[in-house]
């Protein structure tokens, strides 16, 4: 074999440049698409004719252990189906806790591949439960008492024994007065929810669970619970409005004594951590099921509704707490096992002492 | 490596892959059942128990997957080791599902009944721990990791624990009159279906330290067996020990 000399033409200098600063524009442009993907919350997986992968973006990346497994798998049996030119997808779920729920949808492309999204549509669902459920929990707490109201009244409308009359007449009271205090609540909630944190006073920590215990004295005492209080060395303060905070962990303190088993006890501390207050209210009590603990804070959201009415509580105490903690700037969160009991954490920022 | 060996170790890979897929569909049903026992949830424990039949027909597919590649392949050394790890685990697996469509079963069984909160405090105790015993037989097999594999033996002690008190608080409800007789039995043996799973997890394990190292798990028993060998190398059998004739 032999070689001939192939004679490679010349390229001008100055077209030579043009050609590399085209390739550095594109390669400029890639880079910057990839970051726009990276940047996306929603998982995309590109793939050409074969299956192959050709571009996977951070979010599609972003699950660990067996529900990485799960979503590739979906991902792929989805691509699948794509490539022979069916557009599909379905939910993949995650029961957690956090209860997850993944929408993996599959478009076929074009040139033959396929694309495959990856979205996040946890908040979605769980908005719409809320949404389903607040109605049909509003109802259920303002229409039990007039309904209870309305039956009574009717009762004594025809009974002329004094001694029944009597009777039907406290109840009467007792179902008037738990109405009141569910519209009180939700005056409270709406309170707190347009107002904000009205006030900008300098609140001392140690006031906040003093007057807090105070109010839920009446309750332990009914249980024979004891309250205990830890507010560590020094003062600790946080700036917003005392009664508001008042309200709040007495609304902590109170639930912590109503599911707690009597003669147990129940510890409230306050203490400094990272430039935050955080007041912790801790129980040994019945403790939270797992599937309602993301739920709690929720408006009129009740763990067990049969047995709401012996409990007593308008099922807001809990919305008013987050409410509270989220206008000073905090946050409230949970830890709960049944059978062990809860302990409710309200981090607030830390005012000057 | 020329094109024949290319093929062995796609079909292994993929093999292993769909191991890994079963696996995780396992751990994720673990939680759910959890839930299904521990809210009542029917449509739940239905929907579960006809799942189960999907991991069974994966399973056989993946059985017989792996025996065509020892009868086509013949691998030999760590590719032998593999083949035969997965034929075991395949068995772990697939019977860790059985026992999680077990728990779904004795939901309906106990349907109806209230829980004492410490006993519903365990089960979710129970179901969490198991989980993190099969999370961790997963990833020791795809990061190929024998030490993590090793301390799932010691993950699953702590399940035996759990086991162990829910049995106490069984009897504790029971003798409180707060469950009857038949949903105390239903949840002991709930609570066995926990730590069996648990159990096919540590074997998981095992067999990844097998593959990795060669390492097989001292088989106690076997070996008090064979050391109580006479010097003819008869074993003792069983029947000899009633004769009161000195066998320990």
């Amino acid at each position: 074999m032999t070689f001939r000399r192939r004679r490679i033409p010349v390229v001008p200098e100055s077209e030579r440049d043009e050609a590399r600063q085209q390739i550095a524009r594109l390669q400029a442009e890639i880079l910057r698409l990839r970051r726009a993907l990276d940047a996306l919350p929603i998982g995309v997986v590109l793939a050409d004719r074969s299956g192959e992968t050709l571009v996977e973006n951070v979010a599609a990346r972003t699950y660990h252990g067996h529900a990485a497994v799960l979503v590739n798998e979906a991902v792929e049996r989805h691509l699948r189906r794509a490539i022979n030119g069916v557009a599909s997808g379905h939910n993949v779920e995650f029961i957690g806790p956090p209860r997850t729920v993944l929408a993996v949808q599959a478009t076929p492309l074009e040139d033959g591949g396929a694309l495959v999204t990856v979205d996040d549509v946890s908040e979605r669902a769980r908005l719409d439960a809320i949404r389903t459920d607040f109605v049909a929990n509003i109802s259920h707490e303002l229409k039990t008492p007039v309904g209870a109201l309305a039956v009574l009244a009717e009762a004594l409308a025809e009974i002329d024994d004094p001694a029944a009359t009597r009777r039907l007449a406290d109840k009467m009271v007792g179902e008037a007065h738990r109405a009141a205090r569910t519209i009180d609540d939700l005056l409270e909630l709406s309170r707190t929810e347009l107002g904000g944190a009205a006030a900008k006073d300098v609140v001392s920590v140690a006031q906040v669970v003093d007057d807090a215990v105070e109010r839920a004295r009446a309750a332990a005492e009914q249980h024979t619970i004891i309250v205990t209080v830890d507010n560590g060395p020094g003062d600790l303060h946080v700036i917003g409005s005392h009664r508001q905070l008042v309200s709040a962990v007495a609304n902590l303190l109170e639930n912590a004594v109503k599911y707690s088993d009597t003669g147990s006890s129940v510890l409230v501390e306050s203490r400094r951590d990272n430039g935050c207050v955080e007041i912790v209210v801790t129980d040994t009590g019945v403790g939270i099921p797992a599937r309602d603990i993301d739920r709690i804070f929720e408006r009129f959201y009740r763990v067990d509704r049969a047995r709401s009415r012996d409990t007593g509580g308008t099922g807001l105490g809990l919305s008013i707490v987050r409410h509270v903690a989220t206008n000073h700037g905090g946050e409230v969160t949970v830890h709960s096992r049944e059978g062990e009991g809860s302990v409710f954490t309200m981090r607030l920022p830390a005012g000057e002492s | 490596m020329d094109e024949l060996r290319k093929g062995f170790h796609n079909d292994l890979d993929e093999a292993r892959a769909e191991l890994v897929r079963l696996a995780a569909s396992v751990t994720e049903a673990i939680p759910r059942a959890t839930a299904v026992l521990l809210d009542g949830d029917l449509e739940g424990a239905d929907y579960m128990i006809q799942g189960d039949d999907e991991i069974d027909a994966r399973s056989l597919d993946l059985e017989e997957r792996c025996y065509r590649i020892l009868a086509l392949q013949a691998p030999v050394a760590s590719d032998l080791r593999q083949v035969v790890a997965l034929l075991k685990m395949i068995a772990d697996v697939e019977r860790s599902a059985d026992l999680v469509c077990n728990i779904c079963k004795a939901a309906r069984r106990i349907y109806g009944h209230d829980l004492d909160p410490k006993l519903r405090g365990i089960i979710s105790r129970m179901g969490e721990q198991a989980q993190q015993l099969y999370t961790a037989a997963i990833e020791s097999f795809v990061e190929n990791d024998a030490a993590k594999a090793a301390a799932i033996d010691d993950m699953d002690s702590y399940l035996d624990d759990l086991q162990k008190q829910f049995v106490q608080a069984i009897f504790e409800s029971h003798a409180a009159g707060r469950i009857d007789l038949q949903v105390a039995v239903q949840l002991a043996v709930v609570a066995r279906f926990y730590e069996r799973i648990g159990d096919h997890a540590v074997n998981v394990g095992e067999r990844v330290r097998f593959v990795i190292t060669g390492w097989l798990p001292e088989h106690h028993g076997a070996q008090r067996y064979r050391l109580r060998a006479d010097d003819t190398g008869e074993m003792p059998r069983i029947g000899t020990v009633q004769d009161g004739d000195g066998t320990p």
